[in-house]
Parts: structure tokens; C-alpha cells; sequence
């Protein structure tokens, strides 16, 4: 195991990676952009070196500054957290090339995962149906234009090197296919500096469904069990549950045994995700995999009892993986609520500023990781996610009963500073969502029939509207 | 020890002799690029097994001095903090003094060559962008130039130490 352990990432998962790195007796660097100077982080962690300045193209995602402060710290590893150089396998040979470990897969698996279009035609080897659409990516937007015709509309266009739902356009109708595509195209290279698009059938009533897998550098592997994301906003996860509800158990079943059928095949290493899109007959299709930590680790961590930032430690430091497939135990139910600075009124556009007043929930079953404390000036350089709400019951009924109490006791406040929590309360009030049925097409519905933007008037109506940065 | 600009690509090290004709010609390729390329680059990524060639560039023009500007959400600049030996005397603490702060993360060098006479001596006077130090990060020499002409008055870190972004290098009284 490792005596020291650099946190190449910042906010809420900076801090659970140094908690984890605690627990462990390991000696944890934080490295910080000089907004983050008087972030939790830097104060919990034994070390903290300054890499550079608040844009994090100089700083969170300069790999030399954060090998620079490896070096000189003496750190053994690095944990990448998730976003930034997380699944970057440059990153991670920059790592190996100056020694160090970098907690997660290998660069050349990591390489061929990210690239959406290798990792459908490597799923497909292993087994793992796919949506209908392009294998390969397409190379001219009459060829796009031909397998959309084919599949039949609606088609949701997707960037090769895409992810964190960026670099998607959907499609409606052959008439706005090649506009579309041409945009995508532009996007998708502006955004990853790689035009190559695909093309597969859009499912609008689809349930996005995932699963947590632990694979270590021995051939072994277990599977965590499901997770369901399809609270999402523009691609962006809002609410996650653990297991995914309303599917029968053999769905359930064969989600998390294919999903690691397809980890073990291409020799996956460390915390995986697998996400797929299920659809009303609870057929499923397999999208990406997320080569990293994820946001929402906690719900599978609260329903199998597995810590998984341990178990990627153990793993990345060479110990044999500790679990077997009979030892990973799910029970009850777990429910998550991500916390932005933002405001669902004006699109939730994030809106940064000092936090006056934050009293996170506490009490029994429930879990907040976040990074906020009263007087956190949230700036506007990062991403606007402050913290997240996770709680366990033993049934799902409990389990929304737990939320609704820990949203209502949860307080943030400050001037101009907006956040989700009604929203993620609208969520749970959702007959849809109370039964489990629902789809990715839930928070839309919700908007439709929210009311109109400035029908809240508020006294910091006048904030200025700030871009989200990554 | 050779000095390079830090955003030239040329500054990787030479390993074993056999490797001396690739490096050179990938030298050659990345200079070729950096002349044929236009607008501020972040990186050029060469392979050659299955050869692979990124290059990457600014999304937007970076501003010196960048994370010490002027948003409300902006950093107050690190505080010239005096050393502990109490070499400051109280008038050195003023606000005349300049503080030149590390650019990067790396390890800080008074001079262009081990045991080499240093850039600048306490009392020197320095132009305008004169190279007063030299920060080291992966293997890559990073000139710091003075920002203003003036007279150095104290040199905050020890030859050879590691500095981290933003940490006072070297004291100055503008001219």
C-alpha cells in the first residue's frame, strides 16, 4: 500500500479522497489553483502545494505542475478524482513515465475505452448488445445521413471522444439531420478536438441505467449492483438511486453480469461504471463506460457496505482484489441529490458567491459530501456541484421519506446564491418518480410544466449569469 | 544545463546516446509545427509507433499574470511573507517593494548552471524583462523575467528549493 497519495482534483471528491487517505494511514497532497487556497481540501490533507492559477487549464488539468508537485512531496500515486485529468491516458503515462501510480485503468485500456466508437466495437466483441446504430463513426454526413434513415428517427448524434453528456445532438426528423450533423461535427471538435461523430437510434422513454464494477490487475472482478441516473437535465445527473427501480431482479441480474463480462474482457483495472439505457420492455443497450470514480459512488457505497476510493487504493497499490462476487451483499435502497450553485428558475444558470449560511443535513442514514462551509466564496471558475445528499433506507418509500427530511433541513444561503434543493424536492414529489417509473424524460416534464422563469421573484434576481466551466 | 524558453517543445531531455537522432528529428518536426502553426499552442503531442500527432491550442489568449487579476472572485496575491532569519529590515516592508512570484510549480535556481555566478545579486539593478531566475519543472528550464526595471533587495528562496505557483521568489524596488 502506498504511504502517500496525491489528489489531483478539487472540491467535494478532493475531500473524499483525502478522507479515504486518512482512514487508511495513508499521507495524503492536496494540490490547489490559487481560487481554491482556502478550500477544506487544503486544510485536510497533510500536504497542499499551489500548481497554479484559477483557470484550471494552468492548474487542475496541467499535468506537469501536478507531477512537479509529486515529486517534491515525495507522493507515490495520484488519484485523479473525477473530471479534469481523470480519463486522460496521456495523464496517466505522464504518471508512469515519472513513477508514479496513477489510480485508475491502465493508459492503453483507458485510451480505448474513452473513444466511444472502440469501446462499442470492444463491447460488441464481448457480447454487450448494442442501440441500433453506427458502429464505427461516420464519415460523411451523407453516410450519417443513410444509417439515420435506416434506424429510423429519432437519432441521437454523439462526439467519438465525447462524454459527460457533452458533444450529443438529437434528431428528430430526416429533414434536420445534416444541419445537425454538421453542427455536432463542429462542436465535437471545437469541444475534444476530435470531429469523428456516430450515429444510433435516440430512445426517448429509455431509463439510464449503470453499473458499478471493481476489477483488480489479477483478472479478478465483482460487480456492485445498479445504479438509475435518468433524472438528468441536458445530460447532467440530478438524482441517482441505487438499485435501479421498477426493473425485475433478471434484469437487474444481467445488466451487472454483462456489464462485468465486458470490464473482465478488456482487462478494465480499478472503479468502473457501465452505463446503458433500458427501455420500457427492460431491453438494454450498452452506451459508455466511465473510466473513473463517479459523482454518484456513494449511492453504491451505502447499499453494499464496499468503500470504493479504498478499494481503488488497494487496487492501484497492487493488492489482489479483497472481494468476491458472494461477498458483495446490496440491501435496501439509497437515493443521492446533487446539490449545484444554480438556479432552476433561469435555466439553472450557476450562481456563484459567498455562502452566508450552510447547515447540511445530518441524522440518521444520512451522508453529505461536500466541500462548503459558511463563508465559502463558490467561485465561478469550477463546476457548480456544492454537495451531495445521499441517504439509505431499508425500502424506497423509506428511503424518500429520509430525502424529503434531510432537503428540508438543508440550508444554504447567500447573496445572489441559488441552489437545486427545491428542484431535487419537485423531483421526489413526482408521482412518476414516488411509483419508479419514470425516464430520462422526467426533469423535462417537470420544466414543462414549471413556473415561467422570473415567476420567483427574488432579491437576487439581478445576479450576473455565469458560464459553467466544465 | 541548457535554458529554453518554457513554451518551446525542445526542452526534452536527452536519454540514452541511441535515442539522440529520433529526439533530434522530433525536435525538427515540433519546431516545423510551431512555425507553420498559428495562435497560442497548449501542446504538441509526437508519437511515433503508430503514429499519432496532436496538437492543442488555447481556447483563448492567456494573459500574463493570469489568477492575479481583477474579478471579484479573484485571489488576493500571495503576502510577501518575510523570511524567519529576520535578514528584513522594516523598511524593506513596504509597499515599494515588488514581489516577483513563481510562474509554475518546479524548483527554483539562482543561476543558469550549477555553481554558475547567479542571474541577479542582492543591490543588483535589473531591466525589464531581464531573466532574474530560472524555475525547473519536468526537466523544462522556465526563465522568470523581471516584470519592471528596479533593484533586487532580497532573494525569498534558497538555491535549489522547490517553490510552488504564486510563492514570492525574489523582492524588488522599482526604479
Amino acid at each position: 500500500m502506498f504511504e502517500k497519495v496525491l489528489i489531483a482534483n478539487r472540491g467535494e471528491i478532493a475531500v473524499r479522497v483525502a478522507r479515504a487517505c486518512r482512514e487508511l494511514g495513508i499521507r495524503s497532497v492536496a494540490v490547489y489553483s490559487a481560487a481554491d487556497r482556502d478550500s477544506a481540501v487544503v486544510r485536510l490533507a497533510d500536504e497542499a502545494v499551489c500548481i497554479g492559477p484559477p483557470d484550471s487549464r494552468h492548474s487542475y488539468l496541467n499535468a506537469a505542475a501536478i507531477v512537479e508537485a509529486a515529486r517534491q512531496t515525495g507522493a507515490e500515486a495520484v488519484h485523479p478524482g473525477y473530471g479534469f485529468l481523470s480519463e486522460d491516458p496521456d495523464f496517466a503515462e505522464i504518471c508512469a513515465d515519472n513513477g508514479l501510480v496513477f489510480v485508475g485503468p491502465r493508459p492503453e485500456v483507458m485510451s480505448a475505452l474513452g473513444d466511444k466508437s472502440r469501446a462499442k466495437a470492444l463491447m460488441a466483441e464481448a457480447g454487450l448488445p448494442l442501440s441500433p446504430g453506427s458502429l464505427a463513426t461516420v464519415g460523411t454526413a451523407a453516410q450519417a445521413r443513410a444509417v439515420a434513415d435506416e434506424i429510423g428517427y429519432p437519432v441521437i448524434i454523439k462526439g467519438a471522444a465525447g462524454g459527460g453528456g457533452r458533444g450529443m445532438t438529437v434528431v428528430w426528423s430526416a429533414a434536420e439531420f445534416v444541419p445537425a450533423y454538421e453542427r455536432t461535427r463542429i462542436a465535437a471538435q471545437a469541444a475534444f478536438g476530435d470531429d469523428r461523430v456516430y450515429v444510433e437510434r435516440y430512445l426517448t422513454q429509455a431509463r439510464h441505467v449503470e453499473v458499478q464494477v471493481l476489477c483488480d490487475g489479477y483478472g479478478n472482478g465483482v460487480h456492485l449492483g445498479t445504479r438509475d441516473c435518468s433524472v438528468q437535465r441536458r445530460h447532467q445527473k440530478l438524482v441517482e438511486e441505487g438499485p435501479a427501480p421498477a426493473l425485475s431482479s433478471a434484469t437487474l441480474d444481467a445488466l451487472a453480469t454483462t456489464a462485468l463480462r465486458g470490464a473482465l474482457r478488456v482487462g478494465y483495472t480499478g472503479a468502473g461504471t457501465f452505463e446503458f439505457l433500458v427501455d420500457e420492455a427492460e431491453r438494454f443497450h450498452f452506451i459508455e463506460i466511465n473510466c473513473r470514480i463517479q459523482v454518484e459512488h456513494p449511492v453504491t457505497e451505502m447499499i453494499t457496505g464496499v468503500d470504493l476510493v479504498h478499494e481503488q487504493l488497494h487496487i492501484a497499490g497492487g493488492v489482489p482484489l479483497r472481494l468476491r462476487q458472494e461477498d458483495v451483499r446490496a440491501s435496501g435502497v439509497a437515493i443521492e441529490c446533487r446539490i449545484n450553485v444554480e438556479d432552476p428558475a433561469r435555466g439553472f444558470v450557476p450562481t456563484p458567491g459567498r455562502l452566508t449560511r450552510f447547515v447540511p443535513p445530518t441524522g440518521p442514514f444520512t451522508r453529505v459530501d461536500t466541500h462548503g462551509h459558511p463563508g465559502y466564496l463558490v467561485g465561478p471558475y469550477y463546476d457548480s456541484l456544492l454537495a451531495k445528499v445521499v441517504v439509505w433506507a431499508p425500502d424506497r418509500d423509506l428511503a424518500l421519506g429520509r430525502m424529503e427530511r434531510a432537503l428540508r433541513e438543508f440550508e444554504v444561503a447567500g447573496p445572489g446564491v441559488h441552489t437545486t434543493i427545491p428542484f431535487a424536492r419537485r423531483v421526489l414529489e413526482d408521482p412518476g418518480f414516488r411509483k419508479g417509473r419514470y425516464t430520462t424524460g422526467l426533469v423535462d416534464r417537470l420544466l414543462g410544466t414549471a413556473d415561467p422563469p422570473g415567476g420567483e421573484p427574488s432579491p437576487s434576481s439581478s445576479a450576473i449569469p455565469m458560464r459553467r466551466t466544465r | 544545463m541548457v535554458t529554453v524558453s518554457p513554451d518551446a517543445v525542445n526542452g526534452v531531455d536527452a536519454g540514452a546516446e541511441g535515442d539522440r537522432t529520433e529526439l533530434a528529428e522530433l525536435r525538427r518536426q515540433a519546431s516545423r509545427l510551431l512555425a507553420e502553426t498559428s495562435g497560442p499552442l497548449r501542446r504538441i503531442h509526437l508519437r511515433r509507433g503508430d503514429a499519432v500527432l496532436e496538437i492543442e491550442w488555447q481556447a483563448e489568449p492567456v494573459t500574463p499574470g493570469d489568477g492575479v487579476g481583477t474579478s471579484p472572485f479573484d485571489v488576493a496575491p500571495v503576502p510577501a511573507v518575510p523570511p524567519s532569519n529576520g535578514t528584513v529590515r522594516e523598511e524593506d516592508v513596504t509597499d515599494v517593494r515588488r514581489i516577483l512570484p513563481a510562474p509554475l510549480v518546479g524548483t527554483f535556481y539562482r543561476s543558469p548552471e550549477p555553481g554558475g555566478p547567479p542571474f541577479v545579486e542582492v543591490g543588483d539593478r535589473v531591466e525589464a524583462g531581464q531573466v532574474v531566475c530560472i524555475v525547473e519543472a519536468m526537466k523544462l528550464m522556465n526563465e522568470v523575467v523581471a516584470e519592471q526595471a528596479g533593484r533586487v533587495v532580497e532573494v525569498l528562496v534558497g538555491d535549489g528549493d522547490p517553490v510552488e505557483f504564486g510563492q514570492p521568489l525574489l523582492a524588488l524596488v522599482p526604479a
